[in-house]
């Protein structure tokens, strides 16, 4: 924060007016704190799926791809019930399930086989995963400009049937109700996490494989599920966008939420409880950072230096306090010499 | 020569061309890559360092309009963002991954600060002194291939020469066999007498180095402009690059042409109008690329063994 204050500083603007501009609008107006709501929930998702896979020991970084994936099966299914098309008009409460359903297992059947790599052939995720997302950014971007085009000059589909969109919820803003998909998912994770001994046994799979396969775990399994779950929960942040704010499908519709949403996992400590206020945190932020660019004339992008200059803290916090630890070990090995002296 | 042969020849120069202008970058940033990932550091965060490559070589020639000090300038600046990264990777000893990511993202914000900070809000761009393709005499009028393989600008020469230079470092060199000897055992390499932490900084100050002159590259040969989405996934293409090239700077060379080759042909198609969709041709190398590093084919043994494993002196 301290940092940033100098970076506005250099713009002629006073710190505390910008933070003032950064913080009023997301946070002081209907408006700004709808739009806030809208940038959180899938970045809420994503983050969520972070923390499901990273704590099993995936490294998991496709959620661009899965995403995108996610987007793209919600937006077949709801083109396919629009009026006059082959299924025609559903009921939203049976349409919704359906599409979390869909979107859930497309986007976590294509993060799966990334799993199912790993576990089974021992493939790198980490670099798979990142080149997963382009091939699935392709596909989308065969699918816009090819089979799902709508007439006209951009390569996009047409406007989803209004009956698939996600309710509001607050009025007179844009806000959705893809936040409150966003906190049950929150919910289940923890609980996933905390009380199920499903989620104890991905825990110990994370932190040591051998240990937890001499404990009887089936190690493999468990990394396709955490896979498996990642890119489900990516998928339905792509549904929840499509569904709430976008309304259609298009290229570049991903836009980075996909490694944004990693960030916001990292500053949560990824512990899935905290992922809902960092999430709104961030959305308000971005959402902050373009009223201050309207008004201050200070670039919205000083929000990603904010950011990252955060994680990048906590991560060097971290290892300092490895060091302070070390140390101490250091510290309370010395005396034994003295004392073998002693006994001598 | 008829119309259809005529339409060929053209298309192939065009291809050949286009191929090895878009393996250039690539190429240069998986070389310095490979140095990196050699010594055990998977450096992701060369997306970011490209980027800031790219905005001080433009800013420079912008206020100097010497080509080659810019290009100087995006390695300094390459160089010095790295000490960092290395600080972060080997010092401290964060995620990899997650420390590379993250200063993608900072990298980002950095390089559209600074330039809406020096160009103002001004829309048009401004133009720069920019490196121009090379004619060398006789062997650029060669029919057919002569524009495509010598009408290249000095950087991609440069490029290819780089590969060679790398390739007999790492493998020819007691520093190159120090510094896999960093990523495939460190413990060993310790108790050998070689300083694990200086090869890894080495390692990542020289992706650092060949990451900004990439950047460089970029704007001074290709663009001429700076857009904060004119690197766009070429440094994560880059890794792939390294992938594919199992780590070799010369595999790595022909990889950056194959890339190359599949971004082109899907230009060359377009203009030309086919019926295949230009993504499955765009997607292809990721598919190859994912399908080598699988493990289905044994790219498992190939990897450096301490790739991403931070290493702590005992």
């Amino acid at each position: 924060m301290l940092v940033t204050s100098f970076l506005f500083l250099s713009y002629g603007a006073g710190p505390f007016q910008a933070y003032f501009a950064l913080f009023h609008e997301p946070f002081a107006t209907l408006r700004g704190f709808g739009y806030a709501l809208v940038r959180a929930s899938p970045l809420a998702l994503i983050a969520l799926g972070t923390i499901v896979s990273w704590r099993s020991g995936f490294m998991y970084l496709g959620f661009e791809g899965s995403f995108v994936i996610g987007a793209a099966a919600t937006g077949w299914l709801a083109l396919l019930t629009a009026p006059g098309s082959r299924i025609g008009p559903l009921p939203f409460f049976l349409f919704l399930p359906l599409a979390i359903s869909f979107a859930f297992a497309a986007a976590g059947m294509w993060a799966g086989l990334v799993g199912l790599v790993r576990a089974r052939l021992g493939g790198n995720e980490v670099l798979i995963s990142l080149m997963s997302n382009y091939v699935a950014i392709f596909i989308l971007q065969y699918l816009v400009s090819g089979p799902m085009r709508a007439p006209g000059s951009l390569p996009e589909t047409p406007l989803f049937p209004r009956a698939t969109w996600l309710p509001f919820i607050l009025h007179g803003t844009r806000a959705h109700a893809g936040i409150l998909i966003a906190i049950i998912a929150a919910g289940l994770v923890w609980m996933l996490l905390q009380k199920m001994p499903l989620g104890y046994e991905m825990i110990v799979t994370g932190f040591n494989p051998f240990a937890a396969r001499y404990a009887g775990i089936d190690v493999g399994r468990r990394l396709v599920l955490a896979a498996f779950l990642a890119g489900g929960l990516g998928g339905l942040a792509g549904m929840v966008e499509v569904l709430g704010a976008q309304h259609r499908l298009m290229d570049g519709i991903s836009g980075g939420v996909g490694f944004v949403g990693i960030i916001v996992a990292l500053l949560a400590r990824l512990n899935p409880l905290a992922v809902i206020p960092t999430a709104f945190l961030y959305g308000g932020m971005s959402v902050g950072a373009d009223a201050m660019q309207r008004r201050a004339s200070i670039p919205s992008s000083i929000t990603f230096i904010l950011e990252s200059l955060a994680v990048l803290f906590v991560l060097a916090f971290d290892a300092l306090r490895y060091y302070k630890v070390n140390l101490s070990v250091l510290w309370r090995r010395s005396p034994p010499p003295v004392a073998e002296q002693v006994s001598k | 020569m008829n119309g259809a042969q005529l339409l060929s020849s053209a298309f192939v120069v065009t291809w050949l061309s286009a191929s090895l202008r878009l393996a250039g970058p690539v190429l240069l940033a998986a070389l310095g890559e490979t140095f990196a990932e050699q010594s055990g550091v998977l450096n992701v965060g060369i997306e970011g360092t490209i980027l800031l490559g790219a905005l001080a070589s433009f800013l420079a020639s912008y206020y100097t309009g010497m080509i080659w000090v810019s290009l100087l300038v995006a390695v300094l600046v390459g160089i010095v963002a790295n000490i960092f990264l290395a600080w972060m990777y080997v010092t401290v000893r964060a995620s990899q991954v997650v420390a590379g990511l993250v200063f993608n993202v900072l990298a980002l914000g950095i390089a559209s600060t600074i330039y809406r900070r020096a160009m103002g809000n001004s829309a048009v761009p401004e133009s720069i002194a920019m490196f121009h393709p090379l004619h060398i005499r006789f062997l650029s009028d060669i029919p057919l291939i002569g524009p495509a393989i010598f009408g290249q600008t000095i950087l991609f020469y440069l490029t290819l020469l780089l590969a060679f230079v790398a390739h007999f470092i790492l493998y020819r060199t007691n520093f190159g066999l120090a510094l896999r000897a960093s990523g495939e055992n460190p413990a060993a390499a310790d108790s050998a007498g070689v300083s694990v932490y200086r090869m890894r900084y080495a390692g990542i100050l020289i992706s650092g180095a060949t990451a900004g002159m990439a950047g460089g590259y970029l704007v001074l040969a290709q663009v001429g402009l700076f857009r904060e989405s004119i690197v766009s996934g070429q440094g994560f293409i880059a890794l792939g690059i390294v992938i594919f090239g199992r780590w070799n700077p010369l595999k790595a060379a022909v990889a950056a042409i194959v890339f190359g080759a599949c971004d082109a042909l899907q230009l060359s198609l377009q203009i030309f109008g086919t019926r295949i969709p230009p993504q499955l041709l765009l997607a292809l190398p990721y598919i190859v690329t994912i399908l080598a590093i699988s493990g289905l084919f044994g790219g498992k043994a190939v990897q450096p063994a301490a790739l991403m494993s931070p290493y702590v002196k005992d």
